[in-house]
């Protein structure tokens, strides 16, 4: 076993991450056999009634996938621009001593920026629900 | 690996892009392959920073090889700014006439 | 050897399932199979030890954008077939010059002579910090007018999207 730990070396290299890569083979195999595992060896009764959706004994009305009401969907939006925001924290974060007063600065007027398009929004009022 | 089979990969997927724009007429499928075309270059370009990665400029330079690397960050920045607006548009072209079918767009020609 | 194999096995998964993603009807199964494309360049990073880059590509492109699209087709209301009216010498005529597009590009790849390894494996450019480095020394510039980008695509959404 010691194969896949001791290989593991103090440079950076691919096959670091060969055990995330089992860790993953892993975990979709355990899935895999368990969905299907107990679906070939549990008991199946098909009948009509069995096999509609459960909805408390009531009957089925309509499909379940409606329309979505359309002011979450600019609440996503803005949600995908903030979320990529944060991606630009983790290398400022990483190297946060090393870039001193100049790296902070900049992130400063980057965050400046979006507070800027934050304040803007809020008194559009595209983040409020009801009305 | 030979940067060769890294070029055709890239421009499999690429033209499998390409394909889509031309065939698929619901918007959203389209906006998506846009995607795919925007990724497909993404790999390109990361698949030559480490080319580079070996050559004698890069050993010289420290940030030589994470140039294009910074390059594809900036792309999938882009990619994201221009995903919210193109949505948006596509969405209130939906509210207004019920489709998203590209071809209903050429209305505008006349 | 086993690189190879990994490429190979990875250049497949993009592919097909980006095929996959043109020739399903559902647009939410195509967005599925796109997902499945941009894990597949997810492990293209990781095998060209890009590993930051593997995963913003994850958090942006499969956690971001695609759940978007997902919103935006649940929004729509679209998982009957939307593309009724077939044109199919169109469709055949699209295909015919993409593929041979696709066919002119890799002949004229196979007669290039450039011949150089990638370097896969080892290397230190991939990782946060020295990409950290290189954003906030040599690319601060470009980052600020990504702010700016920022801020004007939201305004450009919070326009469009809010009617009245």
């Amino acid at each position: 076993m010691d194969f896949f730990f001791l290989q593991v070396q103090a440079q950076n290299s691919a096959e670091n991450y060969f055990p995330i890569v089992i860790q993953i083979l892993f975990a979709i195999g355990l899935l895999t056999l368990m969905i299907f595992g107990s679906d070939l060896l549990g008991p199946k009764r098909k009948t009509a009634d069995k096999l509609q959706n459960f909805e408390s004994g009531i009957e089925i009305k309509g499909n379940a996938r409606q329309p979505i009401a359309i002011k979450y969907f600019l609440v996503a939006i803005l949600f995908v621009l903030f979320d990529v925001e944060v991606i630009f924290f983790y290398p400022y974060a990483i190297n946060f001593r090393a870039l001193k007063w100049e790296g902070f600065l900049a992130v400063v007027l980057f965050v400046s920026s979006f507070l800027a398009g934050f304040i803007y929004i809020f008194k559009k009022g595209a983040l409020k629900w009801e009305e | 690996m030979d940067i060769k089979a890294y070029i055709a990969l890239s421009l499999t997927l690429f033209t499998t892009g390409i394909i889509g724009v031309l065939v698929r007429r619901n918007a959203i499928i389209v906006f998506m392959c846009v995607e795919l075309m925007l990724n497909a270059v993404n790999l390109l370009l990361v698949a030559f920073s480490k080319m580079h990665a070996v050559s004698p400029a890069a050993k010289a330079s420290l940030t030589y090889a994470s140039d294009a690397q910074i390059f594809v960050f900036f792309i999938m920045i882009v990619a994201a700014a221009e995903v919210s607006v193109g949505l948006a548009i596509i969405v209130m072209m939906y509210r207004n006439t019920h489709s998203i079918d590209v071809n209903f767009l050429n209305r505008l020609k006349n | 050897m086993n690189t190879q194999i990994i490429f190979i096995l990875l250049s497949l998964m993009a592919i097909g399932s980006a095929v996959m993603m043109l020739a399903s009807k559902n647009p939410v199964k195509s967005i599925l199979w796109l997902i499945v494309v941009f894990f597949a360049i997810s492990g293209h990073y990781i095998l060209l030890n890009a590993q930051f880059l593997a995963v913003v590509n994850i958090i942006v492109y499969a956690g971001a954008i695609m759940v978007l699209f997902l919103f935006v087709v649940m929004l729509m209301n679209l998982n009957a077939e939307t593309e009724p009216v077939k044109n199919y010498r169109l469709q055949f005529i699209g295909v015919i010059s993409g593929g041979s597009l696709l066919l002119i590009l890799l002949t004229f790849l196979m007669r290039t002579p450039v011949a150089q390894p990638v370097q896969m494996k080892v290397g230190e450019s991939g990782l946060i910090g020295k990409l950290g480095m290189t954003l906030f020394q040599n690319y601060v510039l470009p980052f600020e007018i990504s702010s700016v980008l920022f801020l004007s695509a939201m305004v450009g959404a919070v326009i469009i999207g809010k009617r009245n």
